[in-house]
């Protein structure tokens, strides 16, 4: 920490993830590639954070995540300027605030980095939601360019015949479209490739995500909502496999010498949901306070979820049903199932579930996911309402207080 | 007008309407939620289809749903928990919204209302593939819908339950058309009450029911021109009687609606040639989309500015759930098109009761003096 | 002709006695619990004040909250449309208004006539009402007529984040254990008002210029701050708790 009169604590310096640094390169050269794309030609496309992004990087399209950037506002504490600025636009307080705040940016190129580039087309996969249709049509009414909209039929007990061909015909039908935007063929051979990269980011992903089930654990699930922006963003890219390959061996690295997120590691406990992207820091050091690590979180984990269903080898072919039963698009009996086993894998002593007024897929059929956790583990959960931008639902002292509460029960137990 | 108490009769308590049909006819009860429901099939196979609101209360499903779901979810989701829905031999839920699609699970794993049925319809409807996908999923939901009942659909059946649709929803457009041209024949609670009756009374009944009314209202004496300010009114889910006499004592005539429980409901004639459960397909897939499905991006818009120019009305009044995403969504483009062809329009959030200090009364009457007579 | 305007509130009712197109007299009561006794009252203070005769007056409107209690009224129109025509009446060339009264806030877009072109309303919630401030005042034991001149003062407005009255007010408690200057939360209560209307005024596109009636139009605080975040000068009638009176009796003049 050059220029500041204290010196630098070398136990939290020691603490501290080294890959951070590249990471932020990463993100930051991706970001300027992005704004300046129309001076190299490039097409850019806004796509959804479930959405397929391996044919786009087939086809040299600059894939940009309007998700990633509403958690980018919510990180910079922007959240509640642009969800007001919505509300004048007309938008619901209701509605998702990710969509607020990306609605009321781009007529004014808002938010932390002046706004996103305009899209020349847009990629529309309801898999994780149907507000991202909604939204995205609102996009393609105001920046009048294609939308391309994958429907990914939920699957309550199952994903169906009917379903997979549908999808599987979406799939082909996409490339199309890109190639019609592009005025180019698809190269199938470079598909393949990417297919195998996605993969492996995917598998190298979840290693990361491994680590953490070590007692004590590397790293946190706060650290975890740092760094699955690349396997979002660029999935199908070598970055995206050299930079979760340096961060595994990290990983084992901070094992090895016995370095853990949370100095004093007592207990440990499983996040549920989306971030609250303008406290991370706030509640990483809340819990640790209490000698509490958030180990892992079923957030992060969706986007190594669909590994059982593809096939590296065929990944066109199995794309379909592996973008279909990722974690929000499935009946929440099995969403209890994975939470369960993942309090088994990481061994937790406690799940908090952030009840998160933005997003309707993961928040309704909490209360149920939390009985069902609590009749078959018997471990304590601990409710935070909130959201996941607009900080104007974020009830600090009353958040507090339940935090403390838990922990006692924790604890006490 | 001598049909309507009946009609009022079973919009205002539509379960023990079911209870008694079921326990006289021995038919079976078919719950349903939402206008997507391909209901000719449950016709078809001999049972009632009974479209599910909430009737008020919500309590019970705070275990279960958190306060930022709709009313219609929580209503539903109460009724079922407190027992109310008990009569159903079974629930079929179409793909809808996040909500509806959570309820499914969250009402699978708690609630035992016979069998349960998802119709996972596409959400897109404007491609050839989503049009396949639709019908390939009724073709399932007639197999789900056999199984659940024990019972074998025949073809004929299915051709005489849509030809059956064809004239209620035929009967109900030439209701809603009368009383466009002379408001003064019935009012817009009487209206309402009719399409509400409609989906839960005994459809062979309700045909004959509906040509007696529309026939007993051709013949009605027009009674000249009615005061009032015509307006059209915009939405989803009107559960509530209420909101259409508040617009009409504060001096407005409701010309014309694209309500999920109006309009939309009945709109769409089915195909009877070639495969009945495509033609039934087609029909769900052509009519004026639900915000919660997509089917081209201005299409709601230029319906309602064409409902509007059409009936001649002064104004539109949105009327949504409040928490009803994709409702909210589409709302400030909608208005948008209409203030750029100088249609005032106002937007009041439903919630499951009238807020009591009359703010609906309020919002209306302030509305409607704004308009030009 | 002489016409008369009152407008029955949920904290006051006010009457306007109008002559020849002319501001002839008015009055102000508190309603206390009987809306129908307070709109009588005030129509007898009126008359004996101005020393008019009841059956003098040609045409009388009633509006407000408690509109529909005013049984001698010959109509009763909304507070929406009357405080559009008043604010019209005060300064010809406002083109919005907006009103934060006890129970609600709304916005109003007018056209050169005065007429009503488009409103929006917050009726369902307490936060960026009239009641918001009252419920901080008790909290902050401050009598409420000073909440204005004090928040002008403040140095470093505190920040209130909370979307719901109960929560902002456990907020301001918090920041008053922490020491934070009363004048400094007044000012973030003020801030926190200004937001709410304006998001909601925001919606409708309001033109200058821009006149805030009702009863908070009072507090200068909130006057600054709703200017603050609409961008735009806000004018502030001395009449401004009348103008939905005025409005109405103004109204009766056409029917």
């Amino acid at each position: 920490m050059t220029g500041n009169s204290q010196t630098p604590d070398p136990e939290k310096e020691k603490r501290k993830i080294k890959s951070v640094k590249k990471m932020k390169e990463i993100m930051t050269n991706y970001y300027m590639e992005a704004k300046t794309a129309e001076q190299t030609g490039k097409k850019v496309a806004w796509i959804t954070s479930g959405g397929p992004v391996e044919p786009l990087i087939v086809m040299d399209i600059i894939p940009v995540y309007p998700e990633n950037h509403g958690a980018m506002i919510g990180a910079s504490k922007m959240g509640v300027a642009l969800c007001e600025k919505s509300e004048e636009m007309g938008y619901s307080r209701d509605l998702c605030s990710y969509a607020r705040a990306d609605i009321a940016c781009a007529p004014a190129n808002g938010g932390p980095i002046g706004g996103l580039p305009r899209p020349d087309m847009l990629v529309c996969c309801n898999n994780i939601c149907g507000t991202v249709l909604k939204w995205y049509e609102v996009q393609a009414r105001y920046f009048n360019v294609p939308l391309f909209i994958l429907d990914t039929p939920f699957s309550h007990t199952g994903f169906s015949d009917e379903a997979r061909k549908y999808v599987r015909k979406q799939v082909d039908e996409y490339i199309a479209f890109l190639e019609m935007v592009c005025g180019k063929k698809c190269d199938y051979d470079r598909m393949a490739e990417v297919g195998k990269l996605s993969v492996q980011g995917q598998r190298l992903w979840q290693a990361v995500l491994d680590t953490a089930a070590h007692k004590p654990a590397p790293m946190s699930a706060f650290d975890a909502f740092f760094h699955l922006a690349l396997i979002v963003t660029l999935r199908g890219t070598s970055v995206v496999v050299d930079y979760y390959t340096g961060l595994l061996a990290e990983m084992k690295e901070r094992i090895a010498s016995g370095i853990s997120a949370v100095p004093n590691e007592k207990y440990r406990l499983l996040w549920d949901n989306l971030p609250i992207w303008y406290r991370t820091k706030w509640l990483s050091e809340k819990f640790a306070a209490h000698d509490a690590c958030l180990v892992a979180d079923t957030y992060t984990s969706a986007w190594c979820g669909s590994l059982k269903y593809i096939n590296e080898n065929d990944f066109l072919g199995t794309m379909a049903e592996g973008y279909s039963r990722i974690y929000l698009n499935i009946g929440v009996d099995e969403m209890a199932e994975t939470v369960i086993e993942m309090i088994d894998k990481y061994d937790a002593d406690g799940l908090v579930m952030h009840s998160n007024r933005s997003c309707k897929p993961y928040s309704l059929g909490q209360y149920d996911i939390q009985r069902i956790v609590q009749e078959k583990r018997k471990i304590p959960t601990l409710m935070i309402e909130a959201d996941m931008v607009d900080e104007r639902n974020f009830a600090e002292s009353q958040i507090e207080t339940r935090i403390d509460a838990f922990m006692e029960v924790l604890k006490a137990g | 007008m001598k049909n309507l108490a009946l009609f009022h009769e079973i919009a205002k308590n539509p379960y023990d309407y079911a209870k008694k049909v079921k326990k006289e006819s021995g038919r079976k009860v078919v719950g349903y939620f939402c206008s997507y429901t391909p209901e000719e099939i449950i016709d078809a196979a001999g049972a009632l289809p009974f479209r599910i609101f909430g009737r008020g209360g919500d309590s019970l499903a705070d275990a279960h749903l958190q306060a930022y779901s709709c009313s219609l979810v929580r209503g539903a989701l109460h009724d079922a928990l407190s027992g109310g829905l008990d009569f159903l031999d079974g629930v079929v839920f179409p793909h809808t919204c996040d909500s509806i699609q959570r309820l499914s699970d969250i009402w699978r794993i708690n609630v035992k209302t016979g069998f349960h049925i998802d119709a996972v319809l596409p959400v897109k409807l404007d491609t050839k593939s989503s049009g396949e996908y639709m019908a390939d999923v009724l073709k399932k939901f007639l197999r789900d819908i056999e199984n659940g009942l024990g019972v074998k659909i025949a073809e004929n059946d299915l051709k005489s339950s849509v030809m059956k649709y064809n004239r209620i929803r035929s009967y109900l457009g030439k209701i809603y058309r009368i009383r466009r041209e002379n408001p003064s024949l019935i009012g817009s609670r009487d209206l309402h009450a009719i399409v509400r009756a409609s989906m839960v009374m005994e459809r062979d009944l309700l045909v004959e029911e509906l040509a007696a009314l529309a026939g007993s209202l051709n013949d009605g004496k027009a009674a000249g021109k009615t005061a009032g300010k015509k307006v059209v009114l915009a939405g989803g889910v009107c559960n509530l009687p209420d909101i259409f006499s508040i617009i009409e004592d504060s001096g407005g005539i409701v010309v014309g609606d694209d309500f999920c429980t109006g309009s939309r409901y009945f709109e769409g004639e089915i195909g009877i040639n070639g495969d009945i459960v495509e033609s039934i397909a087609k029909r769900y897939k052509d009519r004026i989309n639900c915000p919660a499905k997509h089917s081209g991006l201005l299409t709601r818009g230029e319906h309602i500015l064409k409902l509007a120019r059409e009936s001649g009305a002064k104004g539109v009044i949105f009327l949504f759930l409040k928490f009803c995403d994709p409702h909210s969504f589409d709302y400030p483009y909608l208005k948008d098109m209409l203030n750029r062809e100088g249609i005032p329009s106002m937007l009041f959030e439903i919630e499951e009761q009238l807020p009591s200090e009359g703010q609906f009364k309020t919002r209306c009457e302030a509305f409607l003096e704004m308009l030009e007579a | 002709m002489i016409t008369l305007g009152i407008d029955v509130g949920s904290i006051t009712a006010k009457a306007a006695l109008v002559k020849d197109g002319k501001l002839l007299s008015t009055a102000v009561i508190t309603t206390g619990y009987n809306s129908r006794n307070a709109g009588e009252s005030v129509f007898g203070k009126i008359l004996s004040e101005a020393g008019i005769e009841r059956s003098e007056i040609g045409g009388i409107v009633a509006t407000g909250y408690g509109r529909n209690s005013v049984a001698f009224a010959g109509k009763s129109i909304t507070e929406i449309t009357c405080h559009a025509a008043g604010a019209h009446f005060l300064n010809p060339a406002v083109r919005s208004v907006i009103d934060i009264g006890g129970q609600d806030s709304k916005a109003i877009v007018m056209d050169a006539a005065g007429k009503v072109r488009d409103f929006a309303m917050n009726d369902k919630c307490a936060a960026g009402t009239g009641r918001f401030l009252e419920v901080m005042a008790r909290a902050l034991e401050v009598d409420i007529n000073d909440f204005g001149k004090m928040s002008l003062e403040a140095d470093n407005p505190a920040r209130i984040s909370s979307l719901c009255t109960v929560f902002a007010e456990s907020e301001v408690i918090s920041l008053i254990a922490k020491g934070e200057k009363r004048k400094n939360i007044i000012a973030g209560i003020h801030e926190s008002i200004g937001s709410r209307v304006a998001a909601m005024a925001g919606r409708l596109g309001l033109t200058s210029p821009v006149m805030m009636t009702g009863g908070v139009a009072k507090n200068i605080g909130v006057v600054k701050a709703l200017e603050g975040k609409t961008g735009k000068p806000i004018e502030v009638s001395e009449m401004a708790q009348l103008t939905g009176a005025i409005g109405a009796a103004l109204i009766a003049m056409t029917l």
